[in-house]
């Protein structure tokens, strides 16, 4: 301050309190009075409690403010699509804000005010002519608004909000340079948009090919069915597995809970398979935001517009012509004739399913020809509620995926068939115009292998075979059992052989129905004509069996012990003499008779096993036939795209991208860049389910339990059908829809649309119009 | 010389992103470079002469040695050969070389071989010198927000998982031989089993946990008691 007008100030404050003197000298008893009523004190006290709650509440208290609002550590998380594209212009970052730095960016608006972009996407204009209700877009994307995310390409003297990004791209960079005032490090996760539109998606699951609720149902049937001994022993390692891991449960020391960065991973992968359709939509309506210059049309342009407009309506009202008279005499027609297939595919399913009683076998799990029929109506009778189904998918946004599997399940089934029947008109023309030679050979080759190898097999047996000196006697009574009754069927045989190919041509007639057909015929014939091998099978495991059983017992007796039954355990016990020797020498007996009951045996357990491969192999053929991922297959080849199996994360370098944005004077937030791949099914999974029913052949056929079998001369059990047959059903709801459901399914389909006028129709063709792009989805551009 | 016992590369661009790295390759110097280009070299030399060996023994014209015309398409440069290859021509050089003295003295070899012991050994060297890998790479990847993704070179395959789904991460300790183990596991919620990090090569318990905590320190925001910002530098290359 100056020194002169510090001068005047004091004479004034010295004149100003010399003309109030009184005033001073009140102000002066008042502080006496304070001072003798303890005014001071007070205010001290009040003073020291006010600070001790300050030091001791509020400070705290900021203090954990701003922890708190340090708590995400500045980490913020940009999705951006890679193929995005890039501008130099100046534009505004449209997207969804999935948490305060969790952004997702949709699109990037060029060249328009940010304040413009905020009221339209208040106001909705930027959804203007939607295909489809916007509500569902919020609904999947599980966000209630897109927002406005930051500035692209704008100077740093623009003041911009703190919560908004700053980035900078362009056709040069590969990679935005992104930062905002709130982070302290980015994530930059860039991905490839999938094309909704060729029914690419990406999800965090592998696709599931096969209907998902079979397994349960399955379990049920085996649970009734009495289960077999391997399945309760995986069901018990199950048991033991879970018990493990509820326990693991108990290990983990800090509960993590999990933010809402880390629960929005699911509906972030929804947004990704939103991104191009909704920046399709978005980038056609931008012309709608703010004042842009606009051009009306030249004369030409009208007069070409004019003769367009005429072409569609004549179109359009030969299309209505067509959809309101002709079109539904034709649906209806189609309809009805669906309606009666299926009544009586109803009716030819419930032959095939009944049972005597509710344990029994059903006809088709007796017989393959009987399965294979009962597939195919059950195909027949879903694949209408497919195709609604896929109907309606053309009512809903593109990038709704969830109908992507039936889809893929839909044309993999119709592919199978159309593929099936393609191979089975082959081989059946085949076997029509050659039955007589099939038929001849197939008689030879049951002649020779099931009747001559047989019996020339037995004659061996008979005859000391491979220098083995078996009983005479016994192997004669038996070959001669065995002879006579491969007499006898062969002589059945030969009644049936001028009916053969009858039989051939009724088969190679069947195969127009589909190549599995006669394969199931096949398998059927089979076991009817090698039932005389299966019979001898059975007996002679009984005779080992018996005879088997009578050596333990009576070995037993031979060393002074005996079987307890009520307890399961062999006791000792004094036998006398008498029954010592007589048991002994029928020990010997049987014991040397052996051997020749054990050849027999032999003989006719390999016989039948060598069926049952064959059988196998059929069964494998049919299964191939049914259910090979075929179409998925194709896809996987064609766009792996379409086949997610997962995502995966890779980390970029950030040195070059580090290079490229050294001009910018600004410091970059500490930035990485990752790149989220979407990563198709692999094939393992695709063969998931063989991979399943080779494991059960092999638990069931290959187990030590099946050789123990064969040694003591138990029947061994065939796989159960249905077990096998798993696969095949995995294409099928559990529970077909009835005739009633179906014709309600049908007919709720919608109409076909009714084509709205294309363009509305120039009233005067004078005047400023805008350019017809303008319009949005339905008018036309001049290419 | 050619590979190390495993050890780890931790790459952190950002302190909330990193990648852990165990491999057995060293870090690449000239020498080892040298020495993997005559690896490759002799590995494209077996796969070679095991194709001359099986060529001259099953599909080569039988004792009609006809060194005039392949002499003819062995003179030209290498420029007009790679301009016109095509399977007759591929027939014809393996011919040539076929008939050249190594080449030669290869298919006396193979013809000295019984067939079974002659297709046994060279499936056995095209196994080694086609499938076998040197060097095994195995990472994880933790990106905070989103989970942890293990990687192999081993098959390349990859698994991605989120950190809603994870339960614990933790070292645990298994007998394997004669020696105790200590392995990195992630236990998911809602599976049965645990998904071990580094399965192949399972490195030593200094480099386990030296991953499990920085693992645990990028996987989960800190809490407000522990401050770790600014602990690790960014763009930062650690060797262990």
């Amino acid at each position: 301050m100056h020194p002169f007008s510090t001068l005047t100030l004091g004479i004034f404050v010295a004149g100003y309190i010399t003309a109030r003197w009184d005033l001073v000298t009140r102000l002066y008893e008042l502080a006496i009075f304070a001072w003798d009523y303890g005014v001071v004190s007070r205010a001290a006290k009040g003073f020291a409690v006010l600070t001790f709650v300050f030091l001791a509440v509020f400070i705290p208290v900021q203090r954990l403010a701003t922890l708190e609002a340090n708590l995400h550590d500045g980490l913020m998380r940009v999705f951006w699509p890679a193929d995005l594209p890039r501008s130099n212009l100046k534009g505004v970052v449209v997207g969804w804000r999935n948490s305060a730095l969790d952004v997702f960016v949709v699109a990037i608006l060029d060249e328009v005010e940010p304040r413009n972009v905020e009221s339209a996407l208040k106001l909705g204009t930027l959804f203007r002519n939607a295909p489809h209700p916007v509500s569902r877009i919020y609904e999947l994307c599980g966000q209630s608004s897109l927002y406005v995310l930051g500035l692209s390409n704008t100077p740093e003297t623009v003041e911009i909000d703190p919560s908004w990004v700053r980035v900078t791209t362009g056709p040069g960079h590969r990679v935005p340079s992104v930062s905002c005032a709130r982070a302290s490090s980015i994530q930059i996760i860039l991905f490839e948009r999938p094309l909704p539109g060729r029914m690419q998606y990406i999800s965090l699951n592998p696709i599931a090919l096969a209907l998902g609720d079979k397994q349960d149902s399955f379990r049920n049937d085996f649970s009734e069915s009495g289960e077999e001994e391997e399945e309760k022993q995986e069901r018990l390692n199950k048991k033991k597995k879970q018990q493990l891991v509820e326990k693991l449960k108990d290990h983990s020391v800090i509960k993590h809970v999990p933010s809402a960065k880390e629960r929005a991973l699911a509906k972030i992968v929804n947004q990704m398979n939103w991104a191009w359709e909704l920046e399709k939509l978005i980038q056609k309506n931008v012309s709608r935001i703010g004042t842009r210059p606009k051009r009306s049309l030249s004369v030409s342009e009208r007069v070409v517009e004019s003769a367009t407009t005429m072409r569609d309506m004549a179109l359009v009202w030969l299309w209505d012509l067509m959809v309101v008279y002709v079109l539904p005499i034709i649906r209806r027609i189609f309809v009805l004739g669906l309606m009666c297939h299926r009544i009586a595919a109803e009716m030819m399913l419930r032959v095939l399913e009944w049972r005597a009683r509710p344990r029994y076998a059903a006809l088709k799990d007796i017989s393959a020809t009987a399965q294979q029929v009962e597939i195919r109506l059950q195909q027949f009778c879903y694949w209408p509620m497919q195709y609604v189904t896929l109907r309606l998918r053309k009512n809903d946004w593109e990038s709704v995926t969830t109908s992507h599997p039936d889809y893929i399940r839909f044309y993999n089934s119709l592919w199978l068939v159309a593929n099936d029947v393609i191979i089975g008109i082959a081989l059946g023309s085949y076997i029509i115009d050659n039955s007589d030679w099939v038929a001849e050979e197939i008689s030879r080759l049951l002649s020779t292998y099931t009747v001559d190898a047989l019996q020339s097999s037995i004659s061996w047996l008979m005859g000391w075979p491979a220098g083995l000196k078996l009983n005479t006697e016994l192997a004669e009574f038996l070959g001669d059992l065995f002879l006579w009754v491969i007499d006898y069927w062969s002589s059945c045989i030969e009644t049936l052989h001028p009916a053969l190919p009858h039989i051939v041509s009724i088969i190679g007639f069947s195969s127009f129905a589909g190549a599995s057909m006669p394969i199931a015929l096949l398998s059927d014939l089979l076991s009817i004509l090698t039932i005389h091998i299966y019979s001898f099978y059975l007996a002679s495991a009984r005779i080992f069996h018996w005879q088997l059983n009578i050596l333990i017992s009576l070995f037993h007796l031979f060393r002074g012990k005996k079987h307890n039954v009520l307890r399961n355990r062999i006791d000792s016990c004094d036998y006398d003499l008498d029954q010592l020797l007589v048991g002994t020498i029928l020990f010997t007996l049987l014991f040397y008779l052996l051997p020749t009951v054990v050849v027999f045996y032999l003989n006719f357990a390999i016989a039948r096993m060598a069926i049952i491969s064959l059988k196998a192999v059929f069964d494998t053929m049919l299964s191939c036939l049914n259910h090979f991922p075929l179409f998925a297959l194709m896809l996987r080849i064609k766009d792996p795209r379409r086949l997610p199996g997962g995502i995966r994360f890779e980390l970029r370098d950030t040195q070059d991208f580090r290079i490229a944005f050294r001009d910018p004077p600004r410091q970059l937030p500490s930035t990485s860049v990752i790149y989220l791949k979407s990563t198709p099914l692999n094939f393992k999974a695709m063969f998931h389910q063989y991979f399943q029913m080779g494991n059960r052949i092999r638990k069931h056929y290959l187990s030590p339990r099946v050789l123990l079998c064969l040694l003591t001369g138990e029947f061994v059990p065939p796989l159960n059908r249905k077990n096998l047959y798993s696969l095949q059903y995995s294409m099928l709801p559990a529970r077909r829809a009835g005739v009633m459901e179906m014709w309600d399914a049908v007919n709720s389909l919608p109409g076909p649309k009714r084509r709205a006028m294309p363009i509305y129709v120039p009233a005067l063709a004078n005047g400023k119009r805008l350019p017809s792009n303008y319009a949005g989805g339905r008018s036309r551009s001049y290419a | 010389m050619l590979t190390t016992p495993p050890h780890l590369y931790i790459r952190r661009p950002s302190p909330t992103t990193a990648e852990f790295t165990v491999t057995t390759c060293p870090p690449m110097t000239i020498p080892l470079r040298l020495a993997l280009l005559s690896i490759l070299a002799i590995r494209i030399t077996v796969v070679l002469s095991v194709i001359i060996a099986l060529y001259s023994q099953f599909f080569a014209p039988q004792a009609q040695p006809q060194p005039p015309q392949p002499l003819e398409t062995s003179s030209p440069t290498a420029k007009t050969i790679l301009s016109q290859i095509s399977p007759s021509t591929l027939l014809t050089l393996l011919q040539t070389l076929q008939l050249s003295a190594p080449g030669q003295s290869l298919s006396r070899l193979a013809a000295a071989l019984p067939t079974w012991i002659l297709l046994l050994i060279s499936s056995a060297l095209l196994y080694t010198s086609l499938l076998l890998r040197l060097h095994t790479t195995e990472s994880v990847l933790v990106l905070r927000g989103l989970g942890i993704q293990t990687s192999s070179s081993r098959g390349s395959n990859t698994r991605f998982i989120p950190t809603a789904k994870i339960q614990d991460v933790l070292i645990n300790e298994a007998f394997k031989g004669f020696e105790v183990r200590y392995y990195l596991v992630v236990v998911v919620e809602g599976e049965e089993d645990v998904v071990v990090v580094f399965p192949g090569l399972l490195p030593g318990r200094r480099i386990v946990e030296a991953v499990w905590r920085g693992v645990r320190g990028c996987l989960y925001e800190p809490g407000p008691g522990e401050g770790e910002r600014g602990r690790y530098k960014d763009g930062g290359i650690e060797r262990w």
